[in-house]
């Protein structure tokens, strides 16, 4: 009996959170940037349901990579780690110990973060060096120079949000370890059913704030899209995705979007993801709160270079590490 | 970047872009020489949307080639067709009639505005400010329906022909009436967005210091137009243009010569022209709007320029049989190309485009060399 309950659960919290998830993108778009812009906007199922569908029946183009069959998996690998994400996310999983961790979340953040890196190193689209124009065969002005991808310069960029981009998250996730003193989350949310959300402390509001901007971040929503920025990178290692491996991308994106709020439920009002609970409407609520909130910040934000980047990623760390530091006090 | 030129240095990086990307609006070959995503050299090569008007132009009879002109660019239509008519009505020393010139300073400005309004809404865009982008068109929605009213059309206006301009875009009390109330909306919203823009601290960080041209380098690479202006030269050839003599404008300059003070020089240029507008919706003579008493003659070749929204545009054309010879044609966007590859270096790659934008290029209508091979 509560195996089967506990599968009932697990099933069940994946599957009603995959198909919210693909809602969220369209939220984003529809109601909030087409408002703010004063425009219609694609209907609410299109970047989220309707886009995947259609790309998953598009012809498979195979692209110019040179690793093609890893360049292709890695979108899938990456829809698989979000979702293993959200699994030991879920109270039923939490006798896996170690792995329903802060430890463990942060490892999965992690290789969803290089994935970035592998899939920039590895496309080599026609939108810069594989263009043909006659200035190849007439020279530049410095001849002697390596030419070099856009998307190179993508997973670069990849490379150095993985070194200092992701602090804030990282912070913000370890403000809820310093206040409960444990890193399990069946410690953290039995901490919190005790003395109340830790969102309602000193140190959780400016954790709280940490974690948006981390969470925005990691999404690579403006402002701080650098990772594909329109102006030089374009769609930087998603640039040349098709047919199916396109739908995963967008899959995974609206999943992501989904995992982390989750997880600020889970950390900051103690709240796990669990469909046997009538609690899950607020973590459905905080899921439709994020992207809400991230689409009006990024609406009015243009993309950032290093010479904003910087600062601001040291000011929320600074943020961060105060609300570990008020936790701990 | 002569220097780098002389020594061709092995740089870290070349990462070529174009001919198409989805941050140029228009096709054109970009390679930035780049060391820790700062660019250090760049080389810029437009030439392939080369369409040969002027070569289509000769032959043909004056009137015709006037109406090809227009189809030059879609953001300066109006400043082609003319310089065309006002090379020609130099030439054959056709008076035109004072309400004639006064409907065309009024479709210039109106040009001038929408053309700005582009302007910004593109930077914006590269930006990455979808916002400011979506807003700035949807105010520029007022220019094009005034342009749609007069001309008939939103893009080509077919206003001047030879002696002044075409019957349809005469201006009666409706359409006076109509423009009057677009300036005033312009002007609220315009001022709105301004006000907007420059108290956004997001917006000023990205675009302050980026792309620098000094008041030097801007003359050293023969920049025109608003690109020259937002350096401190007040250079503006309507000063000189007699038909602009009526009329009272200042000639807007700015200091600094970074992408703030490119887009800012737009901005104050469009209450210019709105103050423009005003006063020449205000004045406007009775009188006819053609003059069609003039004689066709052999004419050499004759020189004309104007101050277009990008700068000074050169038409010049001899005449023969009533036909067109040795047309040519120079937009300001090819003065300007030295200023952009230039403004590029020094900084991050990101603000490449925008370095690019912000002399705002229009090289569709600059592409006008024919690469003749196999004579």
């Amino acid at each position: 009996m509560d195996l089967t309950y506990s599968l009932i659960a697990v099933i069940g919290t994946l599957v009603v959170s995959f198909m919210v998830s693909l809602f969220l993108p369209g939220i984003e778009r529809k109601f909030i940037h087409a408002r703010i812009q004063q425009r219609v906007g694609p209907p609410i199922t299109s970047p989220g349901i309707m886009a995947p569908i259609k790309f998953f029946f598009k012809q498979t183009i195979n692209p110019e990579s040179p690793m093609p069959r890893l360049y292709n998996a890695l979108p899938l690998i990456s829809l698989i780690v979000v979702i293993i994400l959200l699994l030991f996310l879920i109270p039923q999983m939490y006798f896996l110990g170690a792995l329903a961790s802060i430890i463990a979340i942060v490892g999965f953040l992690k290789v969803e973060e290089v994935m970035y890196m592998f899939m920039g190193s590895l496309s080599k689209s026609v939108l810069s060096v594989r263009m043909p124009f006659p200035d190849m065969a007439k020279g530049a002005k410095h001849p002697e120079t390596p030419r070099s991808f856009v998307e190179e310069l993508s997973s670069l960029r990849a490379f150095r949000l993985i070194a200092f981009g992701s602090f804030p998250i990282y912070i913000a996730l370890f403000v809820s370890v310093a206040k409960t003193g444990s890193l399990y989350l069946s410690d953290i949310i039995a901490y919190q059913q005790i003395h109340g959300p830790i969102l309602f402390s000193l140190a959780g509001v400016m954790g709280a704030v940490v974690f948006f901007i981390g969470y925005m971040i990691l999404l690579n929503e403006y402002p701080f899209s650098i990772l594909k920025a329109k102006p030089d990178v374009i769609e930087g290692p998603y640039l040349e995705y098709a047919s199916k491996y396109r739908a995963y991308v967008y899959l995974t994106r609206g999943f992501l979007m989904f995992v982390l709020a989750t997880l600020f439920a889970t950390l900051f009002l103690g709240i796990a993801p669990n469909i046997m609970n009538i609690n899950f409407i607020i973590t459905l609520i905080v899921a439709l709160l994020f992207p809400m909130i991230m689409a009006v910040m990024s609406a009015f934000s243009p993309v950032f270079t290093y010479k904003q980047f910087y600062p601001t990623v040291a000011a929320v760390s600074i943020l961060g590490v105060l609300a570990i530091v008020a936790a701990l006090l | 970047m002569d220097d780098n030129k002389q020594n061709r240095k092995v740089i870290e990086a070349e990462v070529p872009m174009g001919p198409v990307h989805p941050a140029a609006l228009e096709p054109y070959r970009l390679r930035l020489f780049v060391e820790d995503e700062i660019v250090r050299d760049a080389e810029m090569t437009v030439g392939v949307n080369h369409r040969g008007v002027e070569r289509i132009m000769e032959g043909l009879p004056v009137e015709k080639a006037n109406s090809l002109t227009e189809k030059i660019c879609g953001i300066c239509s109006n400043s082609h067709i003319w310089n065309s008519c006002r090379t020609a009505e130099i030439a054959l020393d056709i008076e035109v009639p004072e309400r004639a010139i006064y409907i065309r300073i009024i479709m210039e400005e109106l040009e001038r505005l929408h053309s700005h309004m582009l302007y910004l809404a593109h930077g914006c865009e590269v930006l990455g400010h979808e916002t400011f982008s979506m807003r700035l068109f949807y105010i520029r929605e007022t220019v094009m329906d005034l342009l749609g009213m007069i001309g008939g059309n939103r893009v080509q206006y077919g206003s001047a022909v030879l002696g002044g301009v075409r019957p349809r875009c005469e201006l009666d009390e409706m359409r006076l009436q109509k423009i009057t109330e677009g300036m005033d909306l312009l002007e609220e919203k315009i001022s709105a967005f301004a006000d907007r823009f420059v108290s956004d601290p997001m917006v000023m960080s990205r675009i302050t210091g980026v792309g620098l041209i000094s008041q030097k380098d801007a003359l050293r690479l023969a920049c025109t137009g608003p690109t020259l202006r937002a350096t401190g030269v007040a250079n503006d050839l309507r000063t000189v243009m007699f038909e602009y003599d009526p009329f009272d404008f200042d000639v807007i300059t700015q200091d600094d010569g970074d992408v703030k003070s490119q887009l800012l020089m737009r901005v104050f240029e469009n209450f210019e022209a709105i103050k423009i507008i005003r006063q020449a919706v205000r004045d406007l003579p009775e009188g006819p709007i053609t003059n069609r008493s003039w004689e066709m003659k052999d004419v050499p070749l004759t020189k004309s320029y104007i101050e277009v929204p990008r700068g000074t545009l050169y038409h010049s054309y001899a005449l023969e049989d009533g036909r067109v010879r040795n047309c040519v044609i120079r937009t300001p966007s090819m003065a300007n190309i030295g200023a952009m590859q230039y403004a590029c270096i020094g900084h991050h790659i990101t603000d490449a485009q925008l370095s690019i934008v912000q002399c705002d290029p229009c090289f569709t209508c600059t592409d006008r060399a024919i690469e003749i091979i196999n004579i």
